[in-house]
């Protein structure tokens, strides 16, 4: 792994994040720097690179423009399946984060390759799923895997998914009147 | 599991027998005697040594030694003894027990686990009587809007059938068979096609889902299979010409039926496995889709009728494929045969003071009889049986042999999956069909060739 | 079903509108029924044909994610490897690469070769589960005992290793809680050569069983590039003819240094999803043996943590192949001891999209077959 590897003992200090390109071993971030420029040389104020380390890489998009860029990633590059949905909440900065993890599975030179796509819409103190401004374009015509994990993001979090055919709730039961549960404010009994 | 026995306390004790005793007395003076009597109201008296047998004579004769053996006698062939006991529903019931607990265990064995162990001192040998015993205590449940008559009635008519249809199986020679039938294998096809009709009665009439789709697959089921069980019978009945169960075992005196008719014995064996909804057919059952299919909603002693009714159904169709196929009784007497004279006369002893005889006659005892009861003495090559010693001989090779074709019924539970229902109506309606028409053909050429049959070779 | 959004906090709880019609049946094969696992499917039928079958998830739902985010990096573990009970090994390896990323520790050689041993004999120990149940729901009473009964054998390797027959919270970052015990490599050796011995006797009751074939074979048929599209996983996956593992892609711990051939099916149907594990856990016992042989005869099995381990401010995702697919492990880390957000990429939840797309059109009596070849854990897909 390309973090600081070279000594046993745990360090105290974390490992610096600030300057990833100049990392020890050129090749690796080269192949993944060649697909990331890819993007944004096509895209280029609308997207901004997070990091690239060595098999994963993060591209922070805006929330317009992210249906153009994953049809974009999907049409240009080998990646062809969203391994993952991760809805992230970030109180302070007011906004939800919602990852998607991109995967290859028919090229060979890009099967050790995560792509995460990575963008923010606008959070509100009281949510109102589906009808305030938490709103996503869905992935799911280029991504056809993220039906699912998009419907858990949607209860878990509050983003609401347009033109995703079934905003349902999956895995919480069916009379929940809460806030959505991932999101900071919902205080887990007793902690 | 040992029993840790409590301290003891005399007064306890006294009590708990004075409480058995009470309550022994009581069941038997105001049930136990009254229904003897009415038994007996109905039961047509025998006549012993000029003597109208009647109940109270009955009693006083159990304690004169002369008597009792005549006494027995009678009992052993009345009509109430065949349909209790032998060869109607105790007997098909000892069987059916034997079975449940030996394919548990059978079938433990085979997947590598014990089975029934706990109950009862030997590897678990009282299992049936606790489950029976647990079935009896259990409530039972009736689904609000079913229909109650017909749910209540189904079960019961469920034991019926099958009561039923072990009354036309002949177990012995010498006629015993509870309905000695000219027809009985007609009446088998007709008491056969009982049963579709009350499963789908007793699914209908549970008003749930799970019933309802499983009485449609178990009728299905038994319909599409009955046509290839009866075809596949006929071919013996061309070849005997008769549909006496009793006479078509004994035209296999010489050789069972299953040499010529192989593929009838296949057929027949196959429709058997699904009109007893056995596994690989027992998608009317079929747990992990549909719940219990149509035994869902059944619960206490009612799933306990539907159980025993469908052990009572395979004994007697084991006892039909071996009657038909494997020669029902017949088989080589190996009871010693013993000297005509001995039984009848017996032998004086040379050389004894006193001149004693020794002989074997039990007067009375149907096991060596001097009078044998219009049984014929048969003759095996130059040994000549007494109808007493065929008897027992008879009965044994009946079992071992129903014992035997159970045993092949039960074995595809351990190594086959359920078949799914296309599949099942696809092999109903064309294979089987097809495989018994060749079979009735091989019978019609082997009567037309003059080979078997009535006027034929063999 | 229609396009609805139900806003929470208003909502009258369980409303839900729904077409009747003639014809069709729904039908709840829901948490109490012998054939649906803990999870509940709404199907409906027409006469013996599925029309539209909803998976509805979420009966076992625990929260792991938001209870994450309120334990640290060392109290996460017991709870995180409570989806799979019995697969926990291989439930916590993403986590615990991704943490020992975060915090930067180097693992010791042996702790690797112990943690890919019992990574193996989990992946073992789930597949037997599964084909168990695999074998029940088909009706096959003496596919449910074997597995069951050959599984024990494993279990109680892992009991003798960790002292718990299932959630054995054995992986913590730097190594592995405690050492194997001190004949182990013997005593695994002989009953993984036993264990070999006993599941290739599966093929003769099972696999090649005339029945079995005709109920699997060409059901459920998914082929490559829809596999590939649904973005499905792990055994599905390689039934379908896609040549994906990753122990072999991106390999982690010492399985760059050990042989493992991947088992790929080119049918897609479900006598091809249920034979994969089969041939995987064949594949297992080869790999314990190798690592067997390999494993350093002597060495620590743990690199010491300072107490409340943390990351920086800081991301990771790992992924490893569990007994059902690619598990994958999201943390962002904000220089506490707890992570800020975990997330959990489980092979089932990735392969329940292609249930109600293949159970479509589908017979009723299919059901089972295709439902439960989807190598799908109803627990370890609520999280």
């Amino acid at each position: 792994m390309s973090k600081a590897e070279t000594t046993p003992p745990p360090k105290a200090t974390p490992p610096p994040k600030a300057t990833p390109p100049e990392k020890t071993e050129p090749p690796a971030p080269a192949f993944e720097k060649s697909y990331v420029d890819q993007i944004t040389n096509q895209f280029s104020d609308d997207v901004e690179v997070e990091y690239i380390k060595e098999n994963r890489t993060r591209v922070n998009v805006k929330k317009e423009k992210i249906a153009e860029v994953a049809k974009f990633i999907k049409d240009n590059t080998p990646f062809d399946h969203a391994e993952s949905v991760t809805g992230v909440d970030f109180p302070e900065d007011k906004e939800i984060g919602v990852v998607y993890h991109l995967g290859s599975y028919t090229d060979d030179t890009y099967s050790k390759q995560v792509l995460a796509l990575a963008t923010r819409v606008p959070r509100e103190e009281n949510p109102n799923p589906g009808n305030d401004s938490t709103k996503l374009p869905s992935l799911r015509d280029m991504f056809y895997s993220v039906e699912f994990h998009e419907r858990e993001v949607f209860e878990m979090l509050g983003v609401y998914f347009e033109s995703h055919p079934d905003n349902r709730r999956l895995l919480l039961p069916e009379d929940w009147a809460d806030l959505p549960p991932l999101r900071k404010d919902f205080r887990n009994k007793g902690r | 599991m040992s029993v840790i026995a409590p301290k003891f306390r005399l007064g306890y004790f006294l009590k708990a027998i004075f409480d058995n005793a009470f309550w022994i007395l009581t069941l038997v003076t105001l049930a136990g005697i009254p229904a003897i009597q009415i038994a007996l109201f109905f039961m047509p008296l025998p006549v012993i040594d000029g003597e109208l047998l009647t109940a109270f004579l009955a009693f006083t004769w159990l304690f004169n030694p002369a008597m009792q053996i005549p006494l027995i006698k009678t009992l052993l062939y009345s009509d109430l003894f065949r349909i209790a006991a032998f060869p109607g529903f105790g007997f098909a019931a000892l069987i059916a027990a034997g079975t449940i607990f030996v394919e548990r265990k059978m079938l433990a064995k085979l997947q590598l686990r014990v089975g029934p162990f706990y109950c009862g001192k030997i590897e678990g040998i009282l299992q049936l009587a606790g489950d029976g015993l647990k079935l009896i205590s259990k409530e039972i449940i009736i689904p609000a809007k079913a229909d109650k008559p017909l749910f209540w009635a189904a079960p019961v008519l469920f034991v019926g059938t099958a009561a039923a249809f072990v009354a036309l199986i002949p177990v012995a020679p010498g006629g015993w068979v509870v309905a000695d039938l000219d027809v009985g294998l007609l009446a088998v096809f007709a008491v056969i096609g009982f049963f579709p009709i009350i499963t789908i009665l007793s699914a209908w009439s549970a008003n749930s889902k799970f019933p309802f789709i499983g009485g449609i697959r178990a009728l299905h089921q038994m319909v599409s299979f009955e046509i290839p069980l009866i075809l596949s019978l006929l071919g013996v009945v061309i070849l005997t010409g008769t549909l006496n169960l009793s006479e078509i075992v004994e035209s296999q005196s010489n050789f069972p039926w299953i040499i010529f008719m192989p593929i009838g014995a296949i057929v027949f064996f196959t429709t058997m496995l699904a009109e007893l909804e056995r596994i690989p057919f027992d998608l009317p059952e079929a747990e992990s889709e549909i719940v219990a299919g149509w035994l869902t909603e059944f619960s206490g002693m009612m799933y306990g009728l539907v159980q025993l009714g469908s052990y009572l159904k395979l004994y007697a169709f084991a006892a039909l494929f071996v009657i038909i196929f494997l020669g029902g009784w017949t088989g080589p007497v190996f009871w010693p045969p013993l000297d005509t004279e001995l039984i009848t006369e017996g032998v004086p002893i040379p050389n004894y003071v006193g001149d004693p005889i020794l002989t074997v006659a039990t007067p009375g005892l149907p096991l060596f009889d001097k009078d044998p009861n219009e049984w014929v003495l048969q003759e095996q090559g130059e040994l000549v049986y007494t109808s007493g010693q065929l008897l027992i001989s008879g009965v044994i090779w009946f079992v071992l042999k129903t014992v035997g074709v159970i045993f092949f019924i039960l074995l595809p539970r351990g190594v086959f999956p359920r078949i799914r229902l296309d599949m099942l109506l696809h092999i109903g309606w064309y294979k089987l069909i097809g495989l018994a028409f060749v079979n009735i053909f091989i019978a019609l050429g082997l009567v037309y060739a003059g080979v078997i049959g009535p006027g034929g070779i063999l | 079903m229609t396009e609805q959004v139900i806003p929470t906090k208003q909502m009258p709880p369980g409303l839900q509108v729904e077409n009747i019609d003639d014809r069709i049946m729904t039908l709840n094969v829901g948490p109490q029924h012998p054939g649906s696992g803990h999870m509940r499917i709404i199907v409906k039928i027409d006469g013996d044909y599925i029309v539209d079958a909803d998976p509805d998830p979420g009966y076992v739902h625990r929260g792991e994610e938001k209870m994450a985010e309120s334990r640290n990096y060392i109290t996460n573990i017991p709870h995180l490897e409570r989806p799979v009970i019995h697969d926990s090994c291989n439930i916590l390896y993403p986590y615990v690469l991704g943490v020992e990323d975060l915090v930067g520790i180097e693992v010791p050689e042996r702790a690797k070769y112990v943690r890919v041993i019992t990574a193996e004999l989990n992946r073992c120990i789930y597949i037997q589960y599964w084909l168990a149940i695999y074998g029940i729901f088909l009706g096959h009473s003496t596919m449910f005992m074997w597995p069951a009964g050959d599984r024990e054998l494993l279990i109680d390797l892992m009991e003798k290793i960790t002292g718990a027959r299932v959630t054995h919270a054995y992986f913590i970052p730097g190594g592995v809680r405690n050492d194997v015990p001190a004949n182990f490599e013997d005593v695994c050796l002989r009953q993984v050569n036993y264990f070999e011995k006993r599941i290739k006797e599966y093929a003769d009751i099972f696999y090649d069983n005339p029945i079995l074939k005709a109920r699997t074979e060409d059901t459920g048929v998914l082929s490559k590039e829809d596999a590939i599209r649904l973005g499905t996983t792990g055994s599905v996956l390689r039934a379908s003819g896609v040549d994906y593992d990753i122990r072999v892609k991106e390999p982690y711990d010492v399985y760059d240094e050990l042989d493992v051939h991947t088992n790929v099916l080119k049918a897609g149907d479900s006598y091809a999803r249920s034979k994969i594990p089969w041939l995987d856990m064949l594949e297992s016992c080869n790999i314990i043996r190798q690592a067997l042989e390999k494993m350093p005869k002597s060495g620590s099995i743990r690199t010491k943590l300072k107490p409340n381990p943390k990351g920086g401010d800081d991301e990771v995702y790992r992924r490893v192949e569990s007994g059902r697919g690619a598990a994958g492990c999201h943390i962002i880390s904000k220089s506490k001891p707890e992570p800020y957000r975990l997330k959990l990429s489980v092979g089932s939840f990735r392969n329940l999209i292609a249930l109600p797309y293949l159970l479509k059109g589908e017979k009723l009596g299919n059901m089972p077959a295709v439902y439960w070849s989807l190598n799908y854990w109803p627990v370890e897909a609520d999280r």
